[in-house]
């Protein structure tokens, strides 16, 4: 075993929350290693996979980010590559199939971009509706980090307080909003005449200008799985940049073990090279942000005697409250076309049916219109007709252009219950692949069965849908939230405030885990805010160190 | 929406296609008509099996077809191999018998077995691969026919249409098919 590396701040991963980290003790003048499981690659890569991929795999969203055999991750190529990694049980087991990339960057390559906050009332689920918990802190503290994420980001959307959602701003979004194409003025048409109101997302997607050295959105409607001009927010623009501010990162470095010492405190990472040599990497302070599940994961596996039940883990919350916003999908069909694919895949929601006094009986939920180009989906059907020429032609038209995808998020109670634990199966490197029990709950159903399905059936009537067919088993929406449940009291949670780990006053634990509670909005506006929260505490702490 | 079309002068390029369209529809059906009369079937030369395979692709497509993507498709479908070249020259010879110029004109009237061939390599041209399925080799993206049908709207994902916030809700009608 070798120790080669050392720094101020050892960051484990390189997503959004990482990469915030990062660069802020980078300016701050501390320096920094971030340790990567996977490989970098260079965008031109994955768009030139992404265009090689058969029209059928297209739908996949991660089939252009094959993993590597070290650092392993979910690959719906197959129905057998999709069950080889994460191991998934319970009631929706199915639900729980995340999407996300173990690469330099992580899931900010395929994200969608979306930024929405979560509301006053997101956070104080226990104390209005009596379900759930409340956060730790409230809105306001949480604002100026939202605000200070969007600038970081590059986050557009509506100047009209009427679309903003929540209204309860202290800047102005730092770009204007993006324009939308034809589907979605359908559907917010038809929202509007159910008396809701479709609003344009906050989203992390250079509008009418460039910003901070990223081109403007021109429109390619691939954000998913990548954007290929980069003007969507990905790592990939901050990578180089914390390189040039001095910060190393060190990738195909597999992160299997957090060593404490005598005093509990976090003294040194271990992780594997493809070979499966072993390294050794110091710090003074350490951040695990290698999302929802590789955080849990890799804590349990650090279990030592003096964290028996895992690194971080006295609470026994470890892994436990693992969220998502389970989703279900109406395929519609309509008389007129609505037309997708103009714009970025997506651009919209309405948020409103997410809150009201319902929630003390049922889960909120979001409903957005799906603008990917439905093109190759309808060239696709209209071929297995049969159908030549001119007639397949205008079918190929009429299927892409007349169908839609209108897809309900629902919000989901953290519940210790839908727990990540260690599986007995191992991967390439023998590191035991995730086990996560999954039961979207009651309170989840009860929402699509009295809630959500009828009435994302009266918008699509509403689009003139001739035909709808809504989905009931409920899928996944790669917003993964939970399993490092923050809270004041540290019996029953995982970090503090500062996404700090209650166990260990070194450790930082920040991003989706941290999240007390998930609203139905996308999860990465509050990771990323956390991140900078707990930057805020690291700097402090360094500083008084 | 407005300014959809980055390129201006692309209505002369259209009506100068359509203009090329026909010819090579005509020198299609000329060159069939050239073959069966010139050689007993079935022809194995590559270059004579290539020539078939367009020959056949025009006139189950009406559309501008790229040779090098059909020398592509061909080698994926092995069309120079038995059943596929029986299939070929069958379909070749009931177009030619039918007097056709356009897929409408024989395709009904061919055997099933002739039928999933044609309608394979319809797939294809469409869908820029002959089977598909994971892992399979894709032979065109930006080209694939798939995208056509709707490219006066939907962007060619990763490909763009548009300008800086220049998309707007403009919904064109159906009927307004591209010519392509």
């Amino acid at each position: 075993m070798a120790q080669i590396e050392s720094a101020d701040v050892v960051v484990v991963g390189t997503g959004v929350v990482g990469c915030l980290i990062a660069e802020q003790l980078l300016d701050a003048g501390h320096s920094v290693l971030m340790l990567e499981a996977g490989p970098r690659v260079e965008r031109w890569q994955i768009v030139e996979k992404y265009r090689n991929l058969p029209p059928i795999t297209t739908t996949n969203l991660d089939a252009a980010y094959p993993p590597t055999r070290w650092a392993p991750f979910l690959d719906s190529t197959s129905p057998l590559t999709a069950v080889d990694y994460l191991q998934l049980e319970g009631p929706n087991a199915r639900a729980y199939r995340q999407d996300y990339v173990r690469y330099a960057g992580g899931s900010t390559w395929h994200w969608a971009g979306i930024c929405w906050r979560l509301t006053p009332e997101d956070m104080r689920l226990k104390s209005l509706y009596g379900v759930g918990r409340d956060w730790a802190f409230d809105y306001a503290t949480l604002e100026p980090y939202y605000t200070r994420v969007e600038e970081a980001l590059g986050v557009c959307g509506p100047s009209d307080p009427g679309l903003q959602w929540p209204p309860i701003r202290s800047k102005p979004y730092p770009m204007g909003r993006l324009p939308f194409g034809p589907g979605e003025q359908k559907f917010t048409d038809a929202a509007a005449r159910l008396g809701l109101k479709n609003l344009p997302a906050a989203q992390a997607r250079n509008s009418g200008v460039a910003y901070d050295g990223r081109p403007p959105c021109c429109g390619n409607n691939s954000c998913i799985p990548i954007c290929p001009i980069g003007a969507k927010y990905d790592a990939a623009s901050s990578l180089p940049r914390i390189e040039a501010k001095g910060g190393k990162i060190l990738v195909n470095a597999v992160v299997y073990r957090v060593e404490t010492g005598a005093a509990n405190q976090v003294q040194a990472v271990h992780y594997f090279d493809p070979d499966k040599q072993s390294h050794r990497v110091t710090g003074k302070l350490f951040v695990i942000a290698c999302n929802g599940i590789e955080t849990p994961k890799l804590l349990l596996m650090s279990a030592d005697t003096r964290n028996p039940r895992g690194v971080a883990n006295s609470s026994d919350q470890v892994g436990r409250n693992m969220m998502d916003q389970p989703k279900l999908v109406a395929e519609a069909t309509l008389a007129e076309p609505a037309w997708t694919g103009v714009g970025p895949v997506q651009g919209s929601s309405i948020m409103q049916t997410s809150q009201g006094d319902f929630r003390a009986e049922h889960a909120g939920a979001l409903f957005r219109f799906n603008n990917m180009a439905r093109s190759r989906l309808g060239a696709i059907q209209a071929l297995k007709t049969g159908l030549v020429g001119k007639a397949l032609d205008a079918e190929i038209r009429r299927l892409s252009a007349c169908t839609a995808e209108l897809t309900i998020e629902h919000e989901l109670l953290p519940d210790p219950n839908n727990r990540l634990t260690l599986s007995d199966k191992k991967d390439a490197l023998g590191i035991p692949k995730p086990n996560i029990y999954y039961d979207v709950g009651a309170y989840v159903r009860k929402s699509a069965e009295i809630y959500s399905t009828p009435l994302v059936k009266q918008l699509a009537h509403e689009m003139g849908a001739t035909d709808v067919r809504v989905t009931t088993e409920f899928t996944n929406s790669d917003h993964i939230m939970g399993g490092l449940i923050m809270g004041a009291n540290p019996a029953d949670s995982v970090v503090d405030v500062d996404c700090r780990a209650h166990d260990h006053p070194n450790l930082f634990l920040p991003g989706g885990g941290a999240m007390t509670t998930a609203g139905c909005g996308n999860s990465t506006l509050t990771m990323a805010a956390l991140a900078l929260k707990a930057a805020d505490a690291m700097t402090a702490q360094l500083t008084h160190a | 929406m407005e300014n959809r079309d980055p390129s201006p002068d692309i209505g002369s390029a259209r009506f100068s296609f359509r203009f090329n369209r026909r010819l090579v529809l005509a020198s299609g059906v000329a060159m069939v008509a050239g073959l069966v009369a010139a050689q007993p079937w079935p022809v194995r030369s590559a270059v004579a099996s290539d020539d078939k395979f367009m020959a056949l692709s025009r006139l189950l497509i009406p559309h501008r077809l790229d040779p090098e993507i059909g020398r592509r498709i061909a080698a994926e479908l092995k069309a120079d191999q038995a059943p596929v070249s029986d299939h070929i020259d069958a379909l070749l010879k009931l177009a030619h018998d039918r007097h056709a110029t356009v897929v409408e004109d024989f395709f009904p009237f061919a055997s099933d077995e002739a039928k999933a061939t044609a309608l394979r390599i319809i797939s294809a041209w469409y869908l820029g691969v002959v089977d598909d399925a994971p892992g399979a080799k894709i032979v065109a993206y930006e080209l694939a026919l798939m995208f056509k049908p709707t490219s006066d709207v939907m962007t060619i994902p990763t490909y763009s249409i548009s300008r800086p916030n220049g998309w707007g809700a403009a919904a064109p009608s159906l009927s307004a098919m591209p010519t392509f």
